[in-house]
């Protein structure tokens, strides 16, 4: 049963991190369907309204990966191959079918792999235009469309427009209510931890939407009567980068001395900081969102502006309001290695940041407990470059 | 044995020998040099210039419209072929670029950066450099996003450059689903897509597209993928005349030089040759032993002498699916009827892409990628297999293994009824063993060629137990 009340909202989550995919395990054996998706950029409004719980697969960087290196290439992206490990071994034996969006090269080319491996009763690929023009958004909501056709097959049941403007309405209301809980990072020192956020949000995406909306409301009420701020005043980090569904990094970066008071990345402000429209058309606004309101690199945006720096600030312009809006005092960019979306603009956001006057540091991992060491040596020497 | 007697017209000359590779293949080497040298005067000309990537759909509306290509991934495989690309490659890797992306694309950028840092061509730039272009135009497609990236990125040295990013999607192989259904709106997105290059084109070179002209160009085109796909029957031949490790040549009309004359006149060559040799059975090399299929990977373009050493060991390749993709005739896709090129574009397109699907679909546990390989197995009397894995491309290099796993799983556990000696039909199991070599495309420093070496060797160890059996 899922877990709520006053002053349990931090616990709740931290089951739920510690346990991921406990709570998707005690709803199937429930009756209810569980779908697992990769990455962002699935329309789980799509999966909710079939009637399926939408489940994010997670990696583990605790847990070396092994299963997965028989069938995958070593120099797929390290968290898709993390989590088709995870997938291997059974950790999400309770998967009804899993939903692969065109992410990336490193989820794109692997779906005939995880489809097949997984050997699950229903998995599809949703194709994602790479540019943001009228004639892309017009492909994308077809494409959605057939999405949902072969969903509503499987489901055994329409998707009706009806049950695609309720899912999200009520996934809107996650995103609101995550946007409230970032508002208690703005003080200094702020009045909960990255560490703490980042097990609320990874818990929120292995739990049906309205459970994450009472989790959210518990986390909130708890941090809202705080007496006092659980962390010290020290550096300001903000952390930009792709995907990153595990406490480790944001652990090491609190523990060696600096509080993450925000980010630029999934499961973070990427995913929850912008609502899809609740118009007459569901699925136009479904494809809205995804091709053109959330901000992942490995869609290309035309340039609106004359010169090369405005085409900086149309793309990463979410950046400089965070710095601006969370009094940033210093950015980590974190690039997992294999990372073509991200790696290719590495330069460029560099160049951005700086030209924030913040101090930037730039690193590639591996998305493995093993390079902590490493990790932590080059954050410690950034804060001291930041506290001079 | 008897040495082969070859022809005049097609003798045994050069270092490597041309019973190795054709003749024709020899034209390749200065084909692209003049190509790359009349790109860098067409720049201090100041004509008309596009970066550009190869099977984007767009090949034949840039000859139209007489616009220059510099091919960057050609440029990149030239630095690497020279063994030139380090320093490119390290110039943007202290750009931050990471090593582990694309090789082709690092290599690009680093040179560029240096270029536009120079505003001239970097020191002994390969064959005279990469012309600086006027605009550029990207194409993720659904297999690349460095291409997605890579002129983004370079924007940064050069922002005056504008850029077209053409999706070029074709439906992905989903084994529950028939595509179709799906795949006339894909048609439709990539024919208003080539559109709106078409009008970028024409916006920013100031000149109107000829559309009889293009047509005259898809027809030069076609009719050259048709003496390519003629010169590819021709290889089924034992012995076959021609092997992978000349085709990695061969495939440049097919890749930059598509709707030209210079194109076409290749694979007529290429084709008549191939012709004398099957007719007079010269073949690659003389005890031909082992035949294999090259599956997936682009090569290390700084060690083709790999494909020698095959060779000094008894191995051949008659087919690739490498440079493949897109080399099936018009007459065998059942295009839709239509007067706009760019609709014919789309679909031609789409219809080479999804090739193997329906044939796919009736395979259990296959997929087009490995239905594709079954047929070559099948159709050039294949024994082995070998992919190459490139550490930076995932483009080309993700699915190999996938793909090898579903081939061992159809063809070892599955019995194959054949005649035996007395007559009677007997169980047999064909086995094609595999081998996976890791490199990269460029960068030599993932290379130990002693390693390499010793692969083949345990490899063709297993194919020859594979034999005596």
């Amino acid at each position: 049963m899922a877990e709520k009340g006053a002053g349990r909202g931090l616990a709740t989550a931290n089951k739920y991190y510690q346990d991921y995919g406990g709570r998707a395990r005690e709803l199937k054996k429930q009756g209810q369907r569980i779908m697992g998706y990769l990455c962002a950029l699935a329309p789980v409004e799509i999966i909710s309204a079939a009637g399926f719980v939408p489940f994010r697969i997670k990696g583990n960087v605790n847990e070396p990966i092994t299963k997965a290196d028989s069938e995958m290439e070593t120099i797929v992206c390290p968290l898709v191959r993390s989590c088709f490990d995870m997938s291997l071994k059974g950790k999400y034996e309770f998967l009804d079918g899993i939903v692969i969006p065109h992410a990336c090269d490193s989820i794109a080319r692997s779906y005939s792999t995880i489809s097949y491996s997984l050997g699950l009763p229903y998995s599809h690929f949703i194709n994602i235009p790479h540019t943001t023009k009228d004639i892309s958004r017009e492909f994308f909501k077809a494409e959605l469309g057939t999405f949902k056709e072969s969903l509503a097959r499987f489901a055994g049941k329409e998707i009706s427009d009806d049950s695609l403007f309720q899912a999200i309405q009520l996934n809107n209301e996650v995103k609101a209510k995550v946007r409230e809980l970032y508002q208690f990072r703005k003080s200094d020192p702020p009045l909960i931890s990255g560490t703490e956020v980042t097990k609320v949000l990874v818990a929120a995406m292995g739990i049906p939407a309205v459970e994450a909306s009472q989790l959210l409301d518990d986390v909130i009420d708890e941090v809202k009567k705080r007496a006092s701020p659980p962390v010290k005043k020290l550096p300001r980090i903000m952390v930009v980068g792709a995907e990153v569904d595990d406490i480790a990094f944001i652990k090491l970066i609190e523990d060696s001395g600096a509080n993450v008071v925000v980010d630029s990345m999934c499961v973070g402000t990427r995913d929850y900081f912008f609502d899809v429209d609740t118009g007459q058309d569901p699925l136009g606004s479904i494809a809205d969102y995804y091709l053109r309101k959330l901000n992942c690199p490995r869609t290309y945006r035309e340039w609106t502006g004359e010169i090369y720096e405005e085409d900086l600030e149309a793309r990463f312009g979410d950046i400089g309001s965070f710095v601006k809006d969370f009094k940033v005092d210093g950015v980590i960019l974190y690039i997992l290695k294999y990372c073509d979306p991200f790696g290719f603009e590495v330069p460029a956001r560099m160049q951005y940041i700086k030209s924030l006057d913040t101090p930037v540091l730039y690193i590639e991992d591996e998305y493995s407990m093993s390079t902590i060491a490493r990790l932590r040596t080059r954050v410690q020497a950034f804060l001291e470059i930041l506290a001079r | 044995m008897e040495e082969q007697k070859w022809p005049e017209k097609y003798p045994v000359e050069g270092k490597r020998g041309r019973k190795y590779g054709t003749v024709a293949a020899m034209k390749i080497g200065p084909m692209v040099k003049a190509a790359i040298g009349s790109s860098v005067e067409a720049q201090q000309e100041g004509k008309d210039i596009a970066y550009t990537f190869i099977e984007c759909n767009y090949d034949e509306i840039i000859r139209a419209m007489d616009i220059v290509p510099v091919w960057t991934e050609n440029y990149a495989g030239i630095c690497g072929a020279k063994r030139d690309a380090q320093r490119f490659l390290e110039k943007a890797e202290s750009l931050n670029f990471s090593r582990s992306l694309c090789t082709y694309a690092l290599c690009g950028l680093g040179f560029d950066e240096w270029r536009e840092e120079l505003n001239d061509m970097p020191p002994d730039a390969p064959w005279g450099g990469q012309a600086r272009p006027r605009v550029m135009l990207s194409s993720g497609q659904i297999l690349c996003d460095p291409r997605n990236k890579w002129y983004q990125a370079a924007q940064q040295f050069q922002p005056d450059v504008p850029i077209y990013n053409l999706t070029g999607f074709y439906p992905i192989y989903e084994r529950d689903a028939d595509f179709h259904e799906t795949e006339g709106y894909y048609a439709k997105y990539m024919m208003e897509d080539l559109r709106g290059l078409v009008r970028f084109l024409e916006e920013h070179f100031h000149k109107k597209m000829d559309w009889d002209r293009l047509w005259e160009t898809l027809r030069l085109a076609d009719e050259t993928t048709d003496l390519h796909v003629e010169c590819r029957e021709l290889r089924k031949a034992v012995p076959t005349p021609m092997d992978t490790g000349d085709a990695m040549n061969c495939m440049v009309p097919q890749a930059f030089m598509m709707g030209t004359q210079e194109g076409y006149n290749f694979y007529k060559d290429l084709r008549d040759e191939l012709k004398y040799k099957v007719e007079h059975k010269l073949g690659v090399i003389e005890d031909e032993r082992y035949r294999l299929v090259w599956a997936g990977g682009l090569p290390s373009w700084f060690a083709l002498s790999d494909f020698n050493y095959f060779w000094s060991k008894g191995a051949v390749f008659p087919v690739e699916s490498t440079y493949n993709e897109q080399v099936y005739s018009v007459r065998e896709l059942d295009l839709p009827k239509t007067d706009d090129p760019l609709e014919y574009i789309a679909w031609r397109s789409i219809r080479r892409w999804t090739y193997w699907y329906d044939k796919a679909r009736k395979r259990p546990g296959s997929e087009p990628d490995v239905e594709r390989t079954i047929n070559y197995i099948e159709k050039y009397n294949i024994d082995g297999i070998v992919v190459h894995e490139a550490f930076s491309c995932r483009s080309w290099h993700v699915g190999l293994i996938w793909m090898l796993n579903q081939i061992a799983k159809i063809y070892k556990p599955i019995p194959v009824l054949i005649l035996g000696k007395v007559e009677k039909e007997e169980k047999t199991y064909r086995e094609v063993p595999s081998l996976i070599l890791e490199s990269d495309i460029i960068d030599i420093s993932s290379y130990n060629e002693a390693d390499t070496r010793a692969r083949i060797d345990a490899f063709v160890d297993t194919l020859e137990a594979v034999k005596s059996r």
